[in-house]
């Protein structure tokens, strides 16, 4: 009786939070962890170059594993964003800096031609995977139409950008991530649009029941998908200060293993900003550790899928323990 | 209506549709009868097609159910054979190598599947992380050719016709007949279908999960060795073969949310690939080129082969009905 009294009186938290944040948040711990680690092995990381140096080759990453994030809300999985993101980056480091008004065009093209493909995955009931893995062809081509060899350079805006620095000593890509990160999170968790998209996820004859157009909203959500995806295109741009399609690949699926990691799942509903934030820092801070310790390049992507299993094995056993 | 459907057309038409009207450009493009053209995609096909079947049942057996590490493993188990061949003087011995290797990275997946329950896309692209590191620590100061007798079969065409076509033509057969008549097949593609029904009814998900994991991995790692034995072994001699395996089954009509497996189609598809890549190098577009081209046909074909009707009828705004509506279908309680 006195535990039903106290029950009553508590603070209510929203249900499933636990289930929706815990993963999340024991990448985060993970991330802090190699964080630590790292800085432990070599101290001079603590510091706003350190940390700047450290972090600004993961900010692409970031902003396509939001890009990733939006796409899995909606239950669809982007095969194709690594060759998108490298196309993109060939675009900005030619047709962006010889000629800006034919450059944004182009980039509007993309996000358009990323709507279009939402709308053939809902109108001919498409699975997503095949659809984006065939646009995936698309954006290699375009891409090397574009930049045959890694070349080009980047506007000098973004070259400025690239060597900003923040007051306070914040280093520069933490302030970008958060921003980008902040952003996908007030649209996918604070808008009538985010609510569209996560019911697209989890529940669309209710979506199409409260009167929205399942249409629309995939055509939104690929929009969404591929606006994130020319921001991370944009960025790894400054990174490498110039364009190349096959520049990143493996993003395809390491943005899917980041969303994973910040608790995102694959039947969608679920919109992890800040987990998927934190998946893809981990994610992109074990190269370092990794070169910190000294281990040769060609076992580290074999440490990088234990890591991922061990996370996961923990998170298992936690979720297990809490029940 | 389900049962109008299927007396229609076999799910593998489209993919042999677009390989025949390919092969007719082709045709007409190089303009001379095209026996040549043929012998040559039947000899480079079956690879494509070994990886497309074990990456069919993998697909078949559930939505989610996906494996991304067959480029990797593909690639491994192609300098791990040649290696192993080199060391003992056996291409059998090399192949075992292969089958061996294959094996033990399947597994890792299906551990991390099964026993950390973690997502079967995940799960692989750790496996196939794991599987490039032991190819980039083997191709190191690699050294190795192929086995003549070996090479000999692979590249062996009697008549026109490449031999170890007709071998994988058989398996094809025999795995389509696996899928059709016997307890494994049937308990594959109910599994497929309903995982929870399948369950009750006393099909064992470990085992079935099992199953096709470790034959893709097989498969993608023999492959790769057959491949490495007709070319030369290579750290990316895979590659490209993870995108393509992928999109020969779909195209072929095997649905990707489980439950049907269409090995003819694989052939389709693969020869589809094929051809469309020679005919393009025969009309000397750029890699660039066909790579935008091979996109958009992809697109195309899904397009004309989904199932949802081309006119929207009413009473159905979620598409239900179509099959493949893998993202429409609600939640997986399982998922």
């Amino acid at each position: 009786m006195s535990t039903a009294t106290t029950r009553q009186y508590r603070f209510n938290l929203p249900r499933g939070l636990g289930r929706r944040v815990l993963p999340g948040f024991l990448t985060l711990i993970a991330m802090l962890l190699i964080l630590v680690i790292c800085g432990a092995m070599q101290p001079r990381i603590w510091s706003q170059n350190g940390l700047t140096l450290i972090m600004s080759p993961i900010v692409a990453l970031a902003i396509a594993s939001m890009a990733q994030m939006v796409m899995m809300s909606i239950g669809d999985i982007d095969l194709g964003i690594g060759f998108f993101v490298g196309m993109v980056t060939t675009i900005v480091a030619t047709l962006l800096r010889e000629t800006p008004l034919v450059g944004v065009l182009a980039l509007v093209g993309c996000v358009l031609a990323y709507a279009l493909l939402g709308a053939l995955v809902q109108l001919r009931s498409v699975p997503s995977l095949i659809a984006t893995l065939g646009a995936s062809f698309i954006w290699l081509g375009l891409g090397l139409f574009v930049l045959p060899v890694p070349g080009g350079m980047a506007p000098d805006w973004l070259f400025k950008f690239a060597f900003w620095k923040p007051p306070l000593s914040i280093p520069a890509p933490v302030v970008t991530m958060v921003v980008a990160t902040a952003l996908t999170w007030f649209v996918t968790r604070r808008t009538a649009l985010g609510v569209r998209f996560r019911s697209l996820g989890s529940n669309p004859v209710a979506l199409t029941r409260s009167g929205s157009s399942l249409v629309m909203t995939r055509m939104l959500a690929y929009a969404t998908v591929g606006v994130l995806g020319v921001l991370a295109g944009i960025t790894l741009t400054a990174e490498i200060g110039g364009g190349d399609v096959n520049a990143v690949p493996g993003y395809t699926l390491t943005t899917v293993a980041a969303v994973i990691l910040g608790g995102g799942m694959f039947t969608g509903g679920r919109a992890v900003a800040w987990g998927t934030l934190a998946g893809a820092i981990t994610l992109g801070l074990l190269t370092v550790l990794l070169t910190l310790l000294n281990l040769s390049s060609n076992l580290q992507p074999a440490v990088q899928g234990f890591i991922v299993i061990a996370v996961l094995a923990g998170r298992l056993v936690v979720e297990r323990m809490s029940r | 209506m389900n049962k109008l459907r299927n007396k229609s057309i076999p799910p593998w038409t489209w993919s042999f549709v677009a390989a025949v009207a390919v092969l007719v450009l082709t045709f007409m493009v190089s303009g001379r009868g095209g026996t040549e053209t043929l012998t040559l995609a039947f000899t480079i096909a079956p690879y494509l097609v070994l990886v497309g079947l074990g990456q069919m049942l993998v697909m078949s057996s559930g939505p989610g159910n996906i494996d991304v590490s067959v480029a990797k493993v593909f690639s491994l188990g192609g300098l791990l054979s040649i290696a192993v061949g080199e060391v003992t003087g056996s291409w059998i011995l090399g192949l075992g190598a292969a089958v061996g290797v294959g094996l033990a990275m399947s597994s890792i997946s299906i551990i991390a599947i099964l026993y950390v329950r973690i997502p079967p896309i995940v799960a692989t692209l750790a496996t196939s992380l794991i599987a490039s590191a032991i190819s980039l620590t083997l191709a190191k100061g690699f050294q190795g050719s192929a086995d003549p007798v070996l090479k000999g079969f692979l590249s062996w065409a009697p008549f026109g016709i490449p031999a170890f076509a007709i071998v994988v033509l058989l398996f094809t057969m025999v795995v389509s007949m696996g899928l059709k008549y016997t307890t494994w097949g049937a308990q594959i593609l109910a599994f497929g279908q309903a995982r929870r029904a399948a369950e009750y009814a006393g099909v064992s998900a470990n085992r079935v999960l099992a199953f096709v994991y470790l034959t893709s991995g097989v498969l993608a790692a023999l492959a790769g060795a057959l491949r490495a034995s007709f070319s030369a072994p290579n750290v990316e001699l895979g590659n490209d073969y993870l995108l393509d395996s992928i999109a020969v089954v779909v195209i072929g009509g095997t649905l990707m949310s489980g439950g049907r497996a269409v090995p003819a189609g694989v052939w389709g598809g693969a020869l589809f690939f094929i051809l469309l890549d020679g005919l393009l190098n025969l009309v000397g577009w750029s890699y660039a080129g066909q790579n935008v081209l091979k996109g958009f046909l992809v697109l195309a074909v899904l397009f004309l082969a989904s199932g949802a009707p081309i006119l929207k009828r009413s009473g159905s705004p979620v598409g239900k009905g179509a099959g493949n509506d893998m993202h429409t279908a609600g939640p997986d309680p399982d998922g």
